[in-house]
């Protein structure tokens, strides 16, 4: 390998002596490529000169032999480099180039030689370069600080060339296998040698001549030194402007739920999206997937216009719903108590007790045990659209307890305005969640047992209509003013009635049954319109009411005073006939808890409890000159009903007394009590009055928490034992 | 319709802010910007721009806790009053009152 190297570095040398302009120094580092060859047939030329002569110190002749000799008589060596390089021995010379370098050296053996030797003098080469020079001349040496000493290659001659026929490659040919001479590959000599050599004293000769030398040297006149100064090039700087790059950082956090939103496709934004996607019309895509990539692509549409919020339905509802906790804000010790949750004082309110004294006392009051029965005022229902009319029914709703339905209207027939109905709910205790506007005075009221948002409205003008509670229709869903067959009389009563008994599958469910003025009871069936079927005829009812337990039986008032029990089976006689009232009744309740046990009231000033099994009331009684318009058993005590004249409300307790109400309460100045209603969650009673106010007041009696039907028994028993 | 819509809105408003107690209503869009309020202008700013960050804030904790539930009211109670939220995609509407007054 290093022969070749050396081979290589041989052609750099032959390129330093083509440029001639070099004449001393040469460099080690010579590039090896781009060897022009072309030259050769201008070396050739000039191949004839004398050869220079080496000669060392000794005078031994070193001249470098040149590697190869060529042939004068041979064919020029440009044609035949290539067979040369195959005569060539005693080297490992495959490569083309390599051979070709040879060649092209030999040409120019005479400059080359020249420059070499006068080389080596300035050189510091050392002793031995000399020496290995002077030693194995056919062996190649490296190279060593731009001396390359040349090995001496003995080149066979060139054949003649014989033409290549058949016979000449069938020939046999002799090839004779010779050990080549050993090559040296590498040779460092040592750069020191031992004392005890023979050498040793020659050496140290040497050595001290070039101490000498060397401290010659400084101011010797013999020596130069040169200094050399290459050109810097002048650096120039130049400027390159870009456009700023403008920088926008973007950051998202995903959390959970954005990650949810996003993998379901469900978010608003998607939805809005594939909205808008749908307007663009943009080519259907196959894959779904595909789909929602490109909704995330459109932007985010801005926020809508402040008027599209403000006006839209979703709005309202907040609204609505904000009104009713800020209410409940406000009223919420009053709805503490009606719903008999402990009334907590607000522990930052900033406003001190106005009597502290009052307050700590009636804190005290509710604590003990032992207190006067005693109303108490809570809250009343009441807004402008009410304010003038007159309550004329009230009716809890069956499904939801706190609604409460309640109808406007005047019972006398002069100072007909139309009629009101509004749904009132506990959340809201100043307006009322629905409004329904009647054509005439609203008289009767009730809610449907089965279907919690059917409300039955009786009128003053004989017609009945149905109401869906839940929409926000204003209209009714029936009405019965077009049918022929309608009350002509107004409608004093309407209830709902489940059919237990029924003769086919269709009467199941519930009917609606109505009294009127003109004499008529009628049970109303919605099947595909309403469809009337009269129960009973020739009786001018004011009210009636279906027993708790058995719906064919009813008792219905008269406004002759008589009480009829009535069955709806029989559609012409009285099962039985209670008379006893003088006036007209206005209210017949069964007792809730005693299913043989009713109330009645009349204008007679009277209020008579009935067995139903006895015709003549077990109990009577009186208020004070006035008519009574309501009884209403409680729900929750079987010896305590409420009854409202047109002055006063009272609350009667059997068990207390039989006599005398336990509580009375007296009504606003200028107003007249027109109705009563029990609240069936709670102990509190709804009061309506001419003033288009429902008050509603907490009842406190302290009876504990039996429903005291056992009393009422007693009572009745006892009672019925003295008249005896 | 639409009409009828608007006159109910108004109507509820008035109530509302006629009911005891009430000292201000504010609604303010998805970005935080007041479209009506019946508070004074730098009071109304601030109540927006405070009350936006939270209600963002609590709807992402509710979301983070389940991702398919979502934040439908907000009541901040504090000794002097109390601040009601009603937030919703493209609105918030809040009510500051004081029941004691």
């Amino acid at each position: 390998v290093s022969s070749r190297a050396t081979n290589v570095s041989t052609s750099g040398f032959l390129r330093v002596s083509h440029s001639r302009t070099h004449s001393r120094s040469i460099n080690a580092s010579m590039s090896r490529r781009s060897f022009s060859l072309a030259g050769d047939g201008r070396v050739l030329e000039k191949a004839p000169m004398q050869p220079a002569r080496v000669f060392d110190e000794n005078g031994t002749d070193v001249t470098p032999q040149p590697l190869y000799r060529p042939d004068p008589a041979a064919v020029p060596p440009r044609q035949s480099k290539i067979l040369m390089a195959q005569d060539v021995s005693g080297a490992t010379f495959s490569d083309f180039f390599s051979s070709a370098f040879h060649t092209t050296y030999a040409s120019f053996g005479g400059p080359f030689t020249r420059s070499l030797f006068e080389s080596s003098i300035v050189s510091k080469s050392s002793q031995s370069t000399m020496e290995s020079l002077n030693e194995e001349i056919e062996e190649p040496s490296s190279k060593r600080e731009g001396i390359i000493s040349l090995s001496d290659v003995q080149v066979r001659r060139e054949e003649v060339k014989e033409p290549t026929t058949e016979d000449v490659l069938n020939k046999k040919v002799d090839i004779h296998l010779t050990e080549t001479e050993t090559l040296c590959l590498l040779d460092i000599p040592a750069t020191s040698v031992s004392v005890e050599s023979e050498e040793a004293e020659i050496v140290k000769q040497r050595n001290a001549a070039y101490t000498e030398l060397c401290k010659n040297r400084m101011g010797n006149d013999k020596y130069v030194e040169r200094a050399m100064q290459t050109f810097n090039g002048a650096p120039k700087a130049k400027e390159v402007q870009t456009k700023s790059i403008t920088k926008v950082d973007a950051a998202i956090t995903a959390t959970n739920w954005d990650i949810y939103d996003t993998l379901s496709g469900t978010g608003v934004e998607g939805a809005s999206c594939l909205q808008k996607q749908e307007n663009f019309s943009l080519p259907a895509s196959s894959s779904s997937s595909r789909t929602e990539m490109e909704v995330f692509l459109v932007p985010v549409e801005d926020a809508p216009a402040p008027e599209v919020i403000l006006y839209s339905e979703k709005f309202q509802q907040d609204l609505l719903v904000m009104e009713k906790v800020v209410l409940q804000n406000i009223f919420q010790p009053k709805l503490a108590a009606y719903r008999q949750l402990p009334i907590l004082k607000d522990p930052d309110s900033t406003q001190k007790p106005k009597d502290t004294g009052k307050t700590e006392k009636q804190i005290q009051k509710t604590e003990d045990i032992p207190s006067s029965p005693a109303l108490e005022p809570l809250w009343s229902f009441t807004c402008e659209l009410t304010v003038g009319r007159n309550v004329s029914s009230m009716t809890w709703n069956k499904m939801n307890p706190d609604l409460l339905a309640v109808g406007y209207g005047h019972f006398d027939f002069e100072d007909q305005k139309s009629g009101l109905v509004c749904c009132w709910s506990l959340k809201n205790l100043k307006w009322p969640d629905r409004i329904f506007h009647c054509e005439s005075a609203v008289t009767a009221l009730d809610f449907s047992g089965h279907n919690g948002c059917l409300l039955a409205v009786g009128m003053h003008n004989g017609s009945i209509a149905t109401y869906n509670v839940q929409s926000k229709e204003k209209t009714p869903i029936t009405d019965s003013s077009e049918y022929p067959h309608k009350h002509t009389g107004p409608v004093w009563q309407v209830k709902w009635v489940s059919q237990e008994r029924a003769h086919s599958e269709e009467e199941k469910g519930e009917a609606l049954v109505s009294v009127s003025a003109d004499g008529r009871i009628c049970k109303w069936v919605l099947k595909k319109d309403l469809d009337c079927l009269v129960i009973w005829r020739e009786v001018p009812g004011l009210c009636f009411d279906f027993h708790p337990e058995d719906s064919n039986i009813y008792l219905t008032g008269t406004e002759e005073g008589f009480i009829h029990k009535c069955s709806c089976s029989y559609n012409e006689q009285y099962l039985e006939t209670y008379k006893e009232h003088k006036g007209p009744v206005y209210q017949i309740t069964w007792s809730p808890f005693s299913p043989d046990v009713f109330l009645s009231c009349s204008s007679d000033w009277t209020i008579q409890l009935w067995r139903q099994d006895l015709l003549e009331p077990v109990l009577v009684f009186t208020s004070p000159c006035m008519a009574v318009f309501d009884v209403a058993w409680s729900p929750k005590w079987a010896t305590v009903f409420g009854v409202v004249t047109e002055k006063r409300l009272e609350i009667w307790d059997l068990g207390a007394s039989i006599l005398d109400p336990t509580i009375v309460q007296d009504a606003r100045p200028g107003v007249k009590l027109t109705s009563l209603q029990f609240a069936s969650e709670s102990d509190c009673i709804l009061l309506g009055d001419s003033d288009g106010q429902v008050g509603v007041y907490q009842l406190n009696l302290n009876l504990g928490e039996g429903t005291q039907v056992d009393v009422l028994e007693d009572i009745i028993r006892s009672t019925l034992a003295s008249q005896l | 319709m639409q009409s009828d819509l608007i006159a109910e809105v108004e109507e509820t408003l008035k109530r509302i802010q006629s009911q005891k107690g009430v000292q201000g209503i504010i609604i303010i869009n998805a970005e935080g910007i007041p479209i009506k309020s019946t508070l004074d202008n730098s009071s109304t700013v601030q109540y927006a721009g405070l009350l936006h960050q939270l209600v963002m804030k609590t709807r992402s904790t509710v979301r983070d806790l389940d991702p398919q539930n979502d934040l439908t009211f907000l009541r901040v109670r504090s000794k002097k009053n109390e601040i009601m939220i009603a937030p919703d995609k493209d609105y918030f509407l809040i009510v500051i009152q004081n029941p004691s007054d």
